[in-house]
């Protein structure tokens, strides 16, 4: 019974977190829109602007892909080739599969720690990019992106090993 | 010896479908590790997508594009185009052409034109007594029509990778919008001419001209036809620089839409927005990976080393444009567009400019190459969702797309050994 009621609570979780994420990433969107319409009116109705308003939305660029690639992380949906995958036998392929996405997570592990190097020696540096923002604040981003798709890749690559030992009679 | 065995295993887990991004990271540490420099580099490299204002215009001409793609627009296209034009001799398969080179400039050849317009263009075409093997390489072909347009997304990637490279001469986004209008139509017209004469003992349905139906139509699309206007006249007539075209076409399509056309609900706004930003993020990733790795082939001198190899070889610009032809057009096959970019044009950019070759010139036969790659069987991606969305077998489809690719590889002959035509609007 336990085992049934624990179920769906982590699927709860998930589904929350997946509905913050993407508010998140569609609030960064329309910011980014607001922002950059906002900055033609100003130019050419008024001949000024806000000053950090480029500075801001050009982060803002770095921080939406991100989290779009964060987001397609998922379900593994991110740009590959996939010639051999067509031609693997159907009993290789969760082998394969696991292959990858333990690479995928590897690679994008030893980038999370190493951008947080990146982003530890800026927040000691204390550079500000515009209107008091620390820098290190604007690139927090890149470690934290690198760790969840890592994370999300490792739990891709778990989903094969069960479904490896499901197949197994 | 080690360096070849790291470079085997990373191709071998590319073709096993390990994400590019993952396996240019990849390359970039292995080469930062050798070189002995600090990892953290990686994270500055990243860093740089803030530090290029015009990679604005990437996301939201994307996301102006999934919208256009999930209203109606595509209907009101092809009753526009149809309105206009049928009355043409081999009118409804121009009518296609047009219409699918229209839309895959806003909304990128991602396969939404075959699916949006290829069903509306495809028994359209059928009843009009065209034959199902041509009306259905036709569609397939036409999904990745217009990639020579602007504002179509690989036009802006490419001048961002070649502006990223210093390689002397300036890239500008607006020279390559400029660049590909004449390749672009030239690729139409031909299409056209070949479609006149493959038909031209096949008795095809002409309807006559209807101003009624001309002026019904306009009345529709009222909002949508100032787009390319929109884009090309404001950036060339100075109001604005490409990324302000791309948030003010972002901002007009959203308003037109979603509160004058109505066609896309607010609670299925953001589901839109994610879905955009999902593949921005796809892009964006690799972009950002391949910024480092770019620095690093360079500090290791390979585009130096690599010209240096083929030169010795090859000693005239023609040989080297064919040989560079025949590389795209497998490449195109292989590799989606985004990747092709990002991966490819960092090598080869150094070395066409070292043969004379015109950085805006080689945008137009790279992307003119690729095109044709997404309709070369076996695994061109048009095919694959041609024959998912009409239902054939993928056999039918090599066979229908081939006559479709034979005149491609003629306009893309053409675009390669005429630069004239892709420079001609340019101040060079």
């Amino acid at each position: 019974m336990s085992n049934n009621q624990h179920k769906p609570f982590t699927e709860r979780v998930r589904s929350v977190l997946y509905r913050i994420e993407d508010g998140i990433l569609v609030g960064l969107l329309l910011l980014m829109i607001g922002l950059a319409v906002t900055q033609i009116f100003l130019r050419n109705l008024f001949d000024s602007g806000i000053v950090w308003s480029d500075i801001l939305v050009r982060i803002l660029v770095l921080w939406v892909g991100l989290v779009g690639a964060m987001v397609a992380s998922r379900q593994g949906n991110h740009i590959n080739i996939d010639i051999l995958d067509r031609y693997l036998p159907e009993r290789a392929k969760p082998v394969v599969g696991i292959v990858v996405q333990l690479f995928t997570a590897l690679i994008c592990t030893v980038a999370a720690y190493f951008s947080l190097l990146f982003v530890q020696v800026e927040y000691a540096d204390g550079g500000t990019l515009f209107a008091q923002v620390p820098a290190w604040v604007c690139e927090s981003i890149i470690p934290f992106a690198f760790a969840v798709i890592a994370v999300r890749y490792f739990m891709l690559s778990f989903e094969n090993f069960k479904n490896i030992f499901a197949l197994r009679p | 010896m080690t360096i070849y065995i790291f470079a085997l295993i990373l191709i071998l887990l590319a073709l096993l479908g390990t994400p590019l991004f993952a396996v240019i990271l990849a390359v970039a540490m292995l080469g930062f590790y050798y070189l002995d420099v600090s990892l953290s580099v990686i994270a500055i490299e990243v860093y740089r997508i803030a530090d290029t204002p015009v990679l604005l215009a990437l996301p939201l001409f994307t996301f102006a594009g999934y919208i256009l793609a999930e209203s109606r627009t595509s209907h009101r296209l092809v009753r526009l185009t149809r309105a206009c034009l049928c009355w043409m001799p081999g009118g409804l398969a121009i009518v296609a052409f047009i219409a699918c080179a229209f839309f895959t400039a806003f909304t990128g050849a991602s396969g939404v034109t075959i699916v949006a317009l290829g069903a509306l263009l495809y028994p359209a075409l059928i009843e009009a007594g065209y034959r199902d093997k041509f009306s259905l390489g036709l569609v397939t072909t036409s999904g990745s029509l217009g990639l020579l347009f602007p504002p179509s997304l690989p036009l802006i990637l490419y001048a961002i990778i070649a502006q990223q490279m210093n390689v002397g001469a300036k890239v500008a986004i607006s020279d390559l919008f400029l660049a590909g209008l004449l390749p672009g139509l030239l690729m139409v017209v031909l299409l056209s001419f070949w479609s006149l004469w493959e038909n031209r003992q096949n008795p095809v349905e002409r309807p006559l001209f209807s101003v009624q139906e001309a002026k019904s139509a306009l009345r529709e699309a009222v909002w949508e036809i100032p787009l390319p206007f929109f884009v090309l006249g404001g950036i060339y007539g100075g109001f604005f620089a490409v990324s302000e075209a791309a948030a003010a076409t972002a901002m007009y399509v959203l308003v037109v839409e979603v509160f004058i056309y109505k066609e896309i609900s607010l609670s299925k706004l953001p589901a839109i927005m994610r879905d955009s930003m999902v593949m921005v993020g796809g892009i964006l990733l690799i972009l950002g990976v391949s910024l480092a790795s770019t620095n690093f082939l360079i500090d290791a001198e390979v585009p130096i080393r690599l010209f240096d190899v083929i030169q010795a070889h090859v000693s005239s610009k023609i040989v080297f444009l064919i040989l560079l032809n025949i590389l795209l057009l497998i490449l195109g096959a292989i590799l989606d567009i985004f990747s092709a970019i990002v991966i490819m044009v960092p090598i080869i950019l150094p070395v066409a400019i070292n043969y004379g070759v015109d950085p805006v010139h080689l945008g137009i036969i790279f992307l003119a190459n690729m095109q044709i790659g997404y309709i070369t069987p076996p695994v061109g991606m048009n095919l694959f969702i041609a024959s998912y969305r009409f239902d054939k077998p993928i056999i039918e489809l090599y066979q229908a797309a081939i006559p479709f690719m034979i005149v491609l590889l003629a306009a893309v002959l053409i675009i390669t050994y005429v630069p004239a035509l892709s420079l001609v609007f340019l101040q060079r």
